[in-house]
Parts: structure tokens; C-alpha cells; sequence
């Protein structure tokens, strides 16, 4: 797992779903990042998939795609650093 | 219904730098680095995460509610079925307009944001207000030129429809652009016992014209 891309993507996700009262560390990387875990919620996730593209240039041909990518920052940051282009 | 029948259980006002309960300034812990609004937010001790998702009009509205219900039996998680949201404001959501609008400003860098969007009408203050205290009754919000204690008074006897069983009202004027908030929020009904004075335009100018505090920057 690449340490430096979660912990990259920790600090994204804060400033970009305005998490203000957390920090990376306060995050775990294996936790669901729905329901339980963070408590996103459906706008959270297409601020994710415009994440996606923005930092990483990676387009989500649907939305339900999402459903496995965004089930923690782990298999998050192991999709983006398989398929990113930027 | 006639206005001299209801009455101001508690008036809240915040402006860019002043917070008022019922008139009396309240002290807000300024902190480097956070907006006034935040401030407000950490002052109170709110535990509501979706606080900083909201845009600033939104965010307020919220706190005027907060306040609102500060120091009384008042509890968020209660449902209240006979109550109602009434606001008015000139600029409506255009501060978080801009915010998105630059967001898609640049055909090279276009990335409208869902979490900004959503936040693109006036109205989503009623809303967020709704959510947090369980309030089930109408909410509204209109656009108008400036604040005007007429127009509050005139449409707060619509809003506490004894028809439609409501019997509490917010009503007031929450505006919020580039930085400058201006909040008048009163929690208006038909007890005359203990309430803080008589709805009429000479009361609601009194906390809307209040005189601000002097400050030392920080």
C-alpha cells in the first residue's frame, strides 16, 4: 500500500468534504468510508468522483463504480494507483 | 390574527462582529484562523459536524437557532410540529453563488463542485434550520430589497396560521454576502407570560438598530 497516497488522500478528503474537526490521523485507512465508518453521505461521494478526476485524471464511467472504490481510503488510494493518469 | 396578540420570546442578532440574546451582548472566543462564523459555532460548544458543509448564509441561520434556543428547555432533538420558518433576505444564496461560479469559471479547470452546488438557493437556510431542530411546519424564505420591520410584522400573523395549527414562528432576516452578516432572528408566538416584549415595529427595530460594541482587532 502506498503510504504517501493515503496520507495524501486523508488530507484531501478533509479539505474537500470540509471534515474541519478531524484530522488525517484521526482517520483509519481500512475503515468504510459510508454509513459507519466517516458518515458521508451522497453529495460526499460525487465530491469523490470529482476528486478523482481533478488530482488524479481518473473519470468514473458511472457512478456505481463508486460504490466499491469509496469503501475505504485503502482501496481508494490502491484503484487511483493503478488506473491514475496525472 | 392581529399582531398585537403575539408576542417576542426571544430575539437574537448577529452581525460581522456583534452577537446579541435578547439585546444583550453574548462574548464570542475570537480564534486566529477561524471565521467569525466558526467562532460563533466553537463559542456555543455545538456538536453538529454538518456545520462546516454548509455555506455561509446556511451556516448564519443555523447559529441564529442556536441562539435562539440557548439557555432554554428547548431541545433540538425534539419534534416540533407546531412551528414554522419565515426569513427574508436581499442577497439570497449569492454569496455561495460566487463560490461555485468560480468553480466552473475556467473551461481548462471545470470542476463544478456537488457539495457547493447544493448549496445555490436561498431557501436551503430554512431547511438546514428544519433538519437540526425537527421543526415540521412551513418554512419560507423571500427575497427583498432591504430589511424592513413591516414586512416581518405583517407576514408573522400568516406564519403562525392557527388553521394550519402552528403556534411557534422564526421569523426574521438572515443575510449573509462577501463577508457581511446581518442576522435579526426572533422566535415570535401567542404567550404573553414571560415573554420578552409585544410584537410591534418599534420592537423590532429596537433589536435590529442596536447599537454595536467597540473592538480591539485581534
Amino acid at each position: 500500500m502506498d503510504k504517501t497516497l493515503v496520507q495524501e488522500l486523508k488530507e484531501e478528503i478533509i479539505e474537500v468534504l470540509n471534515l474541519e474537526e478531524m484530522k488525517p490521523e484521526d482517520i483509519d485507512a481500512s475503515a468504510p468510508l459510508f454509513g459507519e465508518g466517516l458518515g458521508l453521505d451522497s453529495i460526499d461521494a460525487l465530491e469523490l468522483i470529482v476528486l478523482m478526476e481533478k488530482n488524479y485524471g481518473i473519470k468514473l464511467k458511472n457512478a456505481s463504480e463508486g460504490k466499491e472504490i469509496f469503501r475505504s481510503i485503502e482501496i481508494m488510494a490502491d484503484y487511483i494507483s493503478k488506473n491514475r493518469t496525472k | 390574527m392581529k399582531n398585537d396578540e403575539l408576542y417576542i420570546q426571544r430575539a437574537i442578532r448577529i452581525t460581522s462582529t456583534d452577537v446579541f440574546i435578547n439585546g444583550t451582548p453574548f462574548a464570542i472566543n475570537k480564534e486566529e484562523n477561524s471565521t467569525w462564523l466558526t467562532c460563533i459555532y466553537r463559542t456555543l460548544g455545538v456538536q453538529y459536524p454538518k456545520f462546516f458543509k454548509m455555506d455561509n448564509l446556511c451556516k448564519a441561520g443555523f447559529l441564529a437557532t442556536e441562539l435562539i434556543f440557548k439557555g432554554t428547555d428547548i431541545r433540538p432533538e425534539e419534534e416540533k410540529r407546531d412551528w414554522s420558518i419565515l426569513l427574508f433576505n436581499k442577497s439570497s444564496s449569492l454569496d455561495n453563488d460566487q463560490l461555485y461560479q468560480e468553480t466552473i469559471n475556467d473551461p481548462n479547470n471545470y470542476f463544478p463542485s456537488p457539495s457547493v452546488f447544493v448549496y445555490t438557493l436561498s431557501n436551503i437556510v430554512t431547511g438546514e434550520m428544519a433538519i437540526r431542530n425537527k421543526i415540521m411546519g412551513e418554512t419560507c424564505s423571500y427575497i427583498t430589497e432591504k430589511f424592513d420591520a413591516d414586512v416581518l410584522l405583517e407576514n408573522a400573523s400568516i406564519g403562525l396560521s392557527q388553521e394550519k395549527g402552528i403556534h411557534h414562528l422564526l421569523i426574521g432576516w438572515v443575510e449573509y454576502l462577501n463577508d457581511h452578516c446581518d442576522v435579526l432572528l426572533f422566535l415570535v408566538d401567542r404567550k404573553s407570560d414571560g415573554a420578552l416584549t409585544s410584537w410591534n415595529k418599534t420592537n423590532i427595530e429596537k433589536y435590529f438598530f442596536i447599537p454595536l460594541q467597540p473592538h480591539d482587532e485581534l
